[in-house]
């Protein structure tokens, strides 16, 4: 190692004398741990909330309902209020020179503008 | 503020007595920790662990937080991002989550042989008992700590914030953080878990839009725009505009405000060196070297064409002095004089002598006489030659006819010669005539001819690229196997169809013992007809592309903005930077103008980025609904403290949009009142550390032995009280 790495001890040491079963003993070297370790969706399926009385808060209960405002529509673009949108490519503009822009735009951006808007199509 | 990091080894872990509880703020984007009682966390560092490659050692080892990255230039970083134990506020990873707490508590200064101080640690609201339970043994089995206590940190903020007074007893918090917000109300001191409310979007979000729009509006600039210095121009510069629409308005319309609130952004820029233009004498000195070496040039050619002009004249000479001596040379000694000279006979002395008239007038520079010359000597020629067509068949013997045939043939050829420079000659004047009117329509009106002439290629590069696009994919990317477009149920043309028929026929297994494809030779022909190279498409294309280059040629000349595009797949700019001017000190600002309040917008209007639930002023009014509390007066009581904490509710500007927003959900008159918690980020800690260094803290922790017994279930209705 480089002398100022070890100055400044950016790595993690191996062995910690507080730890009863250390790192490299817990997890073996080979196996991702992703593999080993639920994501909070199969978390939530496993947890099965649907068993437990509605009334309790748990997880899935505390979540927020969707809005009930209407939906203020903004230029994907620029930002400003937008009543329009394009029929080719979906995206809302604020004025022609926006429109011209938008027209003008190659695919890969026009489905980047969507996803920031959760709107692009995706091929799975 | 940009980031803190303390991550300095504390020394003093010995002096603390084993009954000092351990303080921990497990957060999404921070981990604090600290002791007990005190005023403030000892260690504080972000929460994410790397594991790079060292590259002279080439082990993997792991970096625990955000570092100096002049450091890091000791380890290949491609294949370690940045990685977090969290899924949204939830801990799922927990070998990330150990490297985490060896880290923490190793700065912290443990060096016993275990952890042997209770542990407070925070969790998000209502944390599934999965993730509870595995925190709980990774505590106990791996750091063999006494006890533990779960706590929700926002519940432990609003606490702290009511002992100093700066919201009452009941009131709701609303807690903003890196990936959630929750909305939690309080009654008579204790959270209402039951009224509690969740929409997930936090300051990772809002970093994240801000970061796409920049990238999506400076693609140029994209290197720059990391996800460090993009928090630091949100924590900076973002504000939550009172009305968004209004403030859009503002902006849009140009006015001197939205100049004013503007910020630019100058990105580091070294000017190029601009040369010189070549001086005067430069110039000049330059123009007489190439004259002179023109000049040289020109002596060559003239002192080589003299050469062989004289060459010439003496061979012509040489020739007609042959002739001469011949015709003095009587008819018996013609074979033996013309041994000795080295010609065969009389003609040939006289076609080489034509010959050599000929290249002389060439050399001497009289080159359309010649070919006039040459041209009509053949129309004479001609005729005397065609002579014999003239004469019906049936009078000539078989060799005359054969010369007829030969003839009849050159004579075909030769008109066809001549109609085909005709029609050339009438293509040309047709073509003159063509760009003299194009000059002059351009001189007439040139702005629309323009126009025209932009709209024209665009078509034109559309169609080719349509043809182009048609062409791969109804054929295929590397020409090796043809059914690969085919398969997809793609459309085939003409040519394509006949292919494969071609194709198909050729691979039919006519059954055992009979293939006979190549005895007779023309069965090899059918690969010419099934090659690619073949395609009728060619014909109809070439027009089409060679009348493309001609307009971009055209507009090059005339439209100094005109940039062609030259294949097919670069991305255009959205920002144009024409490549022939020199480059400008603006094209290196970047301008914030809008985003600057759009982006904290989606606290509020999370369907900006598109996720569907509420945002905070409605998760306000949700939250008294679900609290199903008929008397008004308690719902006052709740607004009238409503307490915002949380790394995301920094933005100036939030409490007044808050306190309009609610006032609009509730009946007119009711008071409403909205304060800031104190530090929003680390009141967490401060609460928590707040409760942990109270006496009956203890009796809220559980022991590892309290957590094998009773199990699962209790672990899940498990939940701090109010002491």
């Amino acid at each position: 190692m480089e002398p100022d790495v070890i100055e400044a001890e950016l790595v993690l040491p191996n062995y910690f004398s507080f730890k009863k079963i250390q790192s490299f003993e817990k997890y073996p070297k080979g196996q991702s741990s992703a593999r080993r370790f639920k994501h909070l969706k199969q978390i939530i399926q496993a947890e099965n909330f649907q068993n437990y009385p509605p009334d309790e808060p748990n997880y899935v209960n505390i979540e927020s309902p969707p809005s009930m405002h209407p939906s203020k529509r903004i230029c994907d673009i620029t930002g400003y209020e937008a009543p329009y949108h394009d029929p080719r490519t979906k995206l809302r503009y604020a004025n022609t020179g926006v429109f011209k822009v938008i027209r003008s735009l190659p695919n890969e951006y026009v489905q980047r503008y969507l996803a920031l808007r959760n709107a692009a199509v995706v091929l799975r | 503020m940009p980031f803190v990091s303390r991550i300095q080894r504390q020394t003093d872990y010995g002096l603390f007595p084993s009954a000092t509880p351990i303080v921990i703020d497990n957060g999404a984007s921070y981990f604090r920790i600290g002791w007990a009682g005190e005023n403030d966390p000892r260690v504080i560092f972000r929460n994410i662990v790397q594991r790079p490659r060292h590259k002279a050692t080439g082990e993997t080892v792991t970096v625990v937080g955000d570092h100096d990255p002049a450091l890091l230039k000791y380890f290949d970083c491609t294949r370690s991002g940045p990685r977090s134990a969290f899924d949204s506020n939830v801990v799922y990873q927990f070998e990330t989550m150990e490297y985490i707490l060896d880290f923490g508590f190793d700065r912290l200064g443990a060096n016993g042989p275990e952890i042997d101080h209770p542990v407070l640690i925070t969790e998000c609201v209502c944390n599934p008992v999965y993730s509870r339970s595995k925190m709980a043994e990774l505590l106990f089995e791996t750091y063999g700590v006494p006890s533990v206590a779960f706590g929700v940190d926002a519940a432990f903020s609003y606490k702290y914030n009511q002992q100093h007074g700066i919201c009452a007893k009941d009131g709701l918090a609303m807690s903003s953080g890196f990936t959630t917000t929750h909305v939690i109300p309080f009654v008579d001191g204790e959270p209402i878990y039951k009224g509690s409310c969740r929409t997930n979007i936090g300051g990772y979000h809002v970093t994240d839009y801000f970061k796409q729009l920049l990238s999506l509006k400076y693609p140029h600039h994209m290197t720059r725009f990391t996800w460090e210095k993009i928090e630091d121009l949100k924590m900076e510069h973002c504000y939550i505009a009172p009305d968004y629409a209004l403030e859009a308005q503002l902006f849009q319309k140009g006015s001197k405000e939205a100049e004013d609130k503007t910020r630019r952004w100058q990105l580091p820029w070294v000017p190029p060196v601009v040369e010189e233009g070549p001086s005067e004498e430069e110039l000049a000195r330059r123009a007489a070297i190439k004259e002179r070496q023109g000049q040289r040039l020109r002596e060559m050619a003239e002192a080589k064409r003299s050469s062989r002009i004289n060459e010439l004249e003496n061979e012509l000479r040489g020739l007609a002095f042959l002739l001469k001596q011949l015709e003095q040379v009587g008819q018996e000694d013609v074979p033996s004089f013309l041994a000795e000279t080295g010609y065969a006979s009389k003609q040939e002395i006289e076609s080489a002598h034509a010959k050599a008239t000929q290249s002389l007038r060439k050399a001497k520079g009289e080159p359309k006489a010649e070919q006039v010359e040459s041209d009509e000597k053949i129309d004479p020629f001609a005729d005397e030659k065609f002579s014999l067509l003239n004469v019906p068949d049936n009078m000539l013997s078989a060799e005359q006819l054969k010369e007829k045939r030969r003839l009849n043939f050159l004579k075909t050829t030769t008109e066809g010669r001549q109609r085909a420079k005709q029609k050339r000659m009438e293509e040309e004047l047709e073509r003159e005539r063509k760009n003299r009117e194009d000059e002059e329509r351009r001189l007439a009106n040139p702005v629309l001819y323009l126009e025209q002439l932009h709209i024209k290629y665009k078509e034109l590069c559309e169609k080719v690229e349509q043809r182009k696009r048609l062409k791969t994919n109804g054929g295929n990317t590397n020409g090796n196997n043809l059914s690969g477009g085919v398969g997809r149920g793609e459309r085939l043309n003409a040519a394509q169809r006949e292919r494969m028929r071609l194709l198909t026929t050729a691979a039919f297994d006519r059954g055992k013992g009979e293939d006979t494809f190549g005895a007779k030779d023309e069965d090899w022909q059918l690969y010419k007809l099934m090659s690619k190279d073949n395609d009728d498409d060619d014909d109809e294309q070439d027009p089409e592309e060679a009348e493309l280059t001609r307009i971009s040629s055209r507009l090059q000349e005339i439209d100094p903005t005109f940039i062609p595009k030259a294949e097919l797949g670069t991305s255009q700019q959205v920002v144009e930077v024409p490549k022939f001017r020199p480059l400008t000190k603006e094209d290196f600002q970047v301008i914030l103008g809008v985003e600057r309040f759009r982006c904290p917008e989606i606290l509020f209007n999370p369907n900006l980025v598109g996720i569907d639930q509420a945002g905070m002023d409605e998760m306000a009014g949700v939250s008294i609904r679900r609290l199903s509390c008929d008397s008004k007066d308690v719902k006052d009581r709740l607004t009238q403290s409503i307490l915002i904490t949380g790394g995301s509710s920094l933005f100036p500007g939030i409490s007044e949009r808050l306190e309009a927003r609610i006032r609009m959900i509730r009946p007119c008159g009711s008071p409403i009142r909205v304060v800031r918690a104190s530090d929003p980020v680390l009141d967490a800690w401060h609460g928590a550390s707040m409760y942990a260094s109270a006496l009956q803290f203890p009796s809220q922790t559980f022991t590892r032995m309290d957590y094998y017994e009773k199990g699962e279930d209790w672990l899940r209705r498990y939940q701090l009280m109010k002491l």
